[in-house]
């Protein structure tokens, strides 16, 4: 490189927080680059994965002109919850959820977020791949002077670097903003594998009128063997994406396999009909941090903002993920613009990027949801006691016995007895509540 | 921090796991394999020794260790999804971990 490379800002990581700061502030007249590590955006990066479209509309309003590569819409959804041979469905089909745009689509990311950086290119962001920032440079007084890469005199320079690196937040940790790394018992490990099916077949198997209809479902209780965490099944254009996600401390107690954990919820009776013929396309896994809204690191240092899933922006309850990181992407551009304009870069100004997020969805539901987390570390029964006894009560319910149906009641009460005890279920329930009150 | 309690698994359950062979599943997976970089490493090979519980053989998605003829663990960096897993929930920390070169590693095709 004859000169050094300098821009108005950095954006390191080319997924959703990145691509949506970095085309905030060149549409704000910005000269922004943006590094990806990957061969391209979003070769790295996979999710369940819903994608919730009013979070991208707010960065980029014509985004629907420019025909994102999403799957289907999603028309229904709901939870499902497994016993070992059952499953007591609960599902919501609306045609409320047709309109076009729809609020949120499948997705496939190594596809939606090459595209999404080629709108940054567009909107004039220099993006590079290929290319991993080592370091974040400081002067001695700790002012930031922009990035180390890892290509041959690769240092580029601008007063602001907003940092995007996903999960494993190397750099966050590494300037000091994240307390250590990341702790196993509040981060989930999610496996999942995209299995391709003719989209007729789809959507006879889920009851779909057409491409034009979508389902997103969560699983809970047997998929995860009763313990914390989640399995999924959604459907793509012409594939169906399962997958099981366990709070990884969890793998490391239990000394359990991902992929085995994943088979078994595959071959789940109520499950595997859905999957039947199918080809495997694609395996893979991604961690997903559940710190929650008081373990997150610090937003903000001296020409520094931290956006996404580095800085532990998801609300699991409602797997909600990228949008969060879109919304605090843009915000991290609106504020680094205005960091421009008054040229001063310091944490203290930048601080107003935590406002701006406060203000924000972002910050009020990790706020109100922080007490999930823990809901889950100290009652780690939770999925697996309820979703059996919910499956047995059923059983019974929609059996015809030869038992006056007042006996049945009390059958069903004692099987949650057999489970729990009064005391144990108004503690539980408890404890839910104020996990979702907040 | 106080100790997590964990719910017991029955060993009926555990037997029923079904097997599978990892490298099948992987084989969907692209890689752009970099041989001059290995950017897992074990920090201390002592430590392993010392681990009885070795969770990493089981808990890495991809398969990435394994054990060798005569119990040491090996280190197949080239399955890696940079996941993170290992650096976090190995329990004595004792893996290093660095990104891959940029351009290197997983490349997924759908994610």
């Amino acid at each position: 490189m004859a000169a050094r490379l300098a821009f108005d800002a950095i954006v390191v990581g080319g997924g959703p927080a990145g691509v949506a700061a970095a085309i905030t502030m060149a549409r704000g007249g910005l000269e922004v680059v943006l590094i990806e590590r990957g061969r391209f955006a979003g070769a790295k990066n996979l999710f369940g994965g819903v994608l919730y479209t009013r979070a991208l509309a707010e960065v980029l309003p014509d985004y629907w002109e420019r025909r994102p590569p999403l799957e289907r819409p999603v028309t229904e959804q709901g939870y499902w919850l497994l016993s070992p041979d059952s499953a007591v469905r609960f599902q919501h089909k609306s045609e409320q959820y047709k309109s076009e745009p729809a609020e949120a689509y499948t997705a496939l990311r190594a596809r939606f977020d090459a595209w999404f950086a080629a709108q940054a290119s567009e909107e004039g962001v220099l993006v590079i791949t290929k290319t991993t920032v080592n370091e974040v440079r400081r002067d001695d007084k700790g002012r930031t002077l922009g990035v180390a890469t890892d290509r041959p005199e690769g240092d580029v320079d601008a007063p602001i670097v907003v940092i995007a690196e996903g999960v494993n937040n190397l750099l966050t940790q590494r300037l000091g903003l994240a307390k250590g790394d990341l702790p196993p018992r509040y981060v989930a490990l999610s496996v999942k594998e995209v299995i391709g099916l003719p989209a007729d077949e789809i959507e006879s198997r889920f009851g779909l009128a057409g491409a034009h209809e979508g389902v997103a479902i969560d699983v809970f209780g047997d998929a995860t063997l009763g313990l914390p965490g989640t399995g999924f099944l959604y459907t793509d254009t012409k594939a169906v994406s399962i997958g099981v996600g366990l709070l990884l401390e969890e793998f490391v107690y239990h000394n359990l396999r991902p992929y085995e954990v994943l088979a078994r919820f595959k071959a789940h009776p109520v499950v595997g009909p859905y999957l039947a013929g199918g080809t495997s396309l694609e395996y893979g896994a991604h961690l997903i941090p559940e710190q929650g809204y008081d373990r997150m690191p610090q937003l903000a240092g001296d020409g520094v903002l931290v956006a996404g899933d580095a800085a532990c922006m998801v609300d699991a309850l409602h797997r909600e993920g990228t949008n969060l990181a879109m919304t605090a992407g843009r915000l991290a551009g609106e504020t680094a613009l205005q960091a421009h304009c008054e040229q001063d870069f310091s944490a203290s100004s930048l601080r107003a990027y935590r406002r701006l997020l406060e203000d924000s969805f972002v910050l009020k539901d990790l706020k109100q949801y922080r007490r999930m987390t823990d809901f889950l570390d100290r009652s780690p029964h939770f999925m697996g006691t309820y979703a059996n006894f919910i499956n047995e009560a059923a059983q019974r319910y929609f059996t015809a016995h030869t038992m006056p149906k007042r006996e049945m009641g009390r059958e069903i009460l004692g099987l949650l007895r057999e489970r729990r005890s009064f005391f144990g279920v108004a503690q539980d329930m408890m404890r839910l509540l104020r996990g979702m009150r907040g | 921090m106080r100790e997590r309690q964990h719910q017991s698994l029955s060993s009926e359950l555990l037997a029923g796991l079904p097997r599978v062979d990892v490298d099948d599943l992987i084989a969907s997976v692209k890689y752009e394999v970099d041989d001059d970089f290995a950017h897992l490493w074990i920090k201390d090979p002592g430590v392993c020794v010392g681990c009885q519980a070795k969770p990493c053989l089981d808990f890495c998605p991809v398969g990435v260790y394994r054990l060798d003829r005569s119990g040491k663990v090996m280190i197949g960096y080239q399955a890696c999804v940079e996941c993170g897993s290992c650096r976090v929930g190995c329990p004595f920390l004792n893996i290093g971990w660095a990104l891959p070169r940029g351009g290197y590693g997983v490349a997924y095709k759908f994610g």
